[in-house]
């Protein structure tokens, strides 16, 4: 229709898929990120340690560059489960501060605006919603942790000459869970309390909070109480005794004083965490809020 | 005239309190005013049609399809415009009308195309690329027009659309809505307190009072019904009062009921078959010029004030169901 005819006309036109509606969200929400400035720059420097430690991997394998660096004895750089582990700690740090950046402004700037009876007035669930703010931080740490890494793991199949696949097959999948699951916690996380805190800069600290305070707390009710559960609450450790038992204890922790925490219950408490976080996605994506009283 | 909305003993509960009591009725108007006063229930009707809040009893019906099972086929071709701000604030105009037309299904192309339209259609066209964050209100309400509309939906809910908007805006916002009712098959809901509004958009409308259905009128009818009492102001064109006798006489010739006023005016009830143009052939073949001519109608006011004196009655005249009527001018009342 031409501009100067201003007329009302119905849309009778094609329409795209429903079920995949929801990456529109994510398409739009993607634009507005690298509207950020120094968020592309931010991101790049995320791939820095896969970097590294790809390098780190040549390097084992080349004995030109060993010898161009004067390296006379490179045991010390060991690709192994520890390796892996130790890379996708270094990638974890990088995706919680990169989820405590952006998280917070995903859903809060909707829930500031209102906007959510616009989504939601369309044909779009609510989960629907979460999804498609969810795939952004997915597809964001998942670019600069698993990813990288499995491209890391297979740098490393293709120059080692020996039998390393044959030993060391089961760290591709230990590494892709490894990260999911830290993915997942810190998705949910950034979106829950984004659902919550509007100020952005109060999301970003709440979310930082939320690995810190209650790992601190914990500490002291162990003093306390000479107890071993004050760590349950404390995100960090609990991911670090699931990826230890992922990459089959390469850090070592039936040696460790902290060792006490069993997996299931680092499991658990992993996933009760996260049902916390949907239940605080539901509870405060509503279309219309209903006061009670 | 098929249903757009069918209410089947509609009941909703929020925060454990009863909002809306057993709505029963059919709205098939093209453009159906909810009326009431603050907190009746008109917004969460609204809501709980669109899906946000699920009926505790009973159920409802767009199109003949059920809020509760056809959901998102529904919102599908819905649009809405919600009472309070509702925006992406750091978007531009046209990206924001565009993104929600894509949450619609519009591909992107299309959604773009549609955007630009939907602006220039509601006359921010030279606004379009500025953020929505920088709109003044009158222009918010127009975006959130705009980004109701650009899917081309085949129901509009308008919740409160004049909200905050001076004079010329409000004009504006009704004569878009009027338009929009008139250009494309599309069928508006229009939520207001304000009974001008209402009466300038609608040809139907329900009025609601305490959660309870108390009118349902078919303004249309009324007002066809209503065109039969006429005012007129004529003056003789040689000044004689001979002229404005036979003019009297021809109307009632032609079976209008005349009476002269102490002023000079005439009234008279006009018979259904008889047209206005006919009263100027007679007036021009008399000599008399009609000077002034008051068709009196009963008001929306009217209405509705009647609707908040009658108690729980649902009223109508449009004739889906028969309830017994109770009151002249064509409001028709009957318990739920």
């Amino acid at each position: 229709m031409a501009v100067y005819k201003r007329n009302y006309r119905p849309y009778s036109g094609a329409l795209t898929a429903s079920p995949w509606r929801f990456l529109v969200i994510a398409r739009y929400s993607f634009a507005e990120l690298f509207a950020i400035r120094f968020f592309g720059s931010v991101l790049v420097t995320c791939f820095f340690p896969s970097l590294v430690l790809a390098f780190i991997v040549y390097l084992t394998h080349s004995e030109t560059v060993q010898a161009l660096l004067n390296l006379q004895n490179t045991n010390f750089l060991a690709i192994n489960n520890l390796f892996f582990v130790r890379l996708l700690q270094i990638e974890g740090w990088f995706a919680l501060l990169l989820t405590a950046w952006v998280g917070p402004t995903l859903v809060s700037s909707d829930l500031a605006n209102n906007a959510l009876p616009l989504f939601l007035s369309r044909p779009l669930s609510r989960a629907q919603y979460v999804a498609g703010k969810m795939v952004v931080l997915l597809a964001l740490l998942s670019s600069f942790t698993w990813v990288p890494g499995l491209l890391i793991f297979a740098l490393q199949v293709t120059l080692d000459k020996g039998t390393w696949l044959h030993d060391n097959w089961w760290i591709a999948p230990a590494y892709f869970a490894g990260a999911l699951i830290w993915i997942a916690l810190l998705s949910l996380l950034a979106l829950a309390l984004s659902a919550w805190v509007k100020w952005k800069v109060l999301g970003s600290l709440a979310l930082m909070a939320t690995f810190f305070v209650p790992a601190g707390m914990g500490e002291v009710f162990n003093v306390v109480t000479r107890m071993r559960w004050g760590r349950l609450f404390n995100p960090g450790y609990l991911i670090t005794v699931i990826w230890n038992d992922l990459f089959r204890d390469a850090l070592h922790f039936h040696s460790a004083a902290w060792e006490n925490i069993p997996v299931p219950l680092a499991w658990a408490s992993m996933l009760s965490m996260c049902l916390i976080c949907v239940w605080m996605l539901s509870r405060r994506l509503r279309a219309r809020e209903v006061v009670r009283g | 005239m098929s249903a757009v909305i069918e209410l089947d003993n509609l009941q909703v509960r929020l925060g454990g309190r009863a909002i809306l009591n057993g709505l029963c009725g059919s709205l098939g108007g093209k453009s159906i005013g909810l009326l009431g006063p603050n907190g009746s229930g008109k917004s969460t009707l609204i809501n709980t049609l669109l899906g946000f809040h699920p009926p505790a009893a009973g159920s409802a019906r767009i199109f003949g399809q059920d809020i509760r099972t056809s959901s998102a086929e529904l919102r599908a071709g819905i649009g809405y415009m919600p009472e309070n701000d509702a925006f992406i604030s750091n978007m531009t105009g046209v990206h924001f009308v565009r993104y929600m037309a894509e949450l619609s299904g519009l591909p992107p192309a299309q959604a773009m195309e549609r955007a630009h339209e939907a602006f220039f259609y509601v006359g921010l066209g030279e606004a379009r690329y500025r953020k929505v964050g920088t709109y003044s209100l009158g222009m918010k309400q127009m975006a959130k027009l705009a980004q109701a509309i650009a899917h081309g939906p085949r129901l509009l809910f308008l919740d409160e659309p004049t909200n905050g908007l001076d004079p010329p805006a409000r004009q504006r916002m009704v004569q878009l809505i009027r338009e929009i009712r008139d250009d494309g098959g599309i069928h508006i809901v229009i939520s207001s307190h304000l009974l001008r509004d209402v009466e300038e958009c609608c040809d139907e409308v329900l009025i609601l009072r305490n959660g309870s259905i108390a009118a349902i009128s078919n303004l249309e009818k009324e007002r066809q019904e209503n065109r039969k009492f006429v005012e007129l102001e004529v003056s003789a064109l040689n000044g004689a009062s001979g002229p404005v006798e036979g003019f009297t006489a021809a109307m009632e010739a032609i079976g209008c009921e005349c009476a002269r006023s102490r002023n000079g005016s005439i009234k008279l009830v006009m018979p259904a078959e008889v047209e206005v143009p006919r009263l100027y052939s007679l007036a021009a073949q008399q000599g008399v010029q009609i000077r002034r001519m008051n068709f009196r109608r009963t008001s929306l006011e009217d209405i509705f004030l009647q609707a908040m004196d009658g108690g729980s009655a649902a009223a109508r005249s449009n004739g889906n169901s028969p309830p017994p009527p109770v009151k002249s001018q064509g409001v028709q009342s009957g318990s739920l």
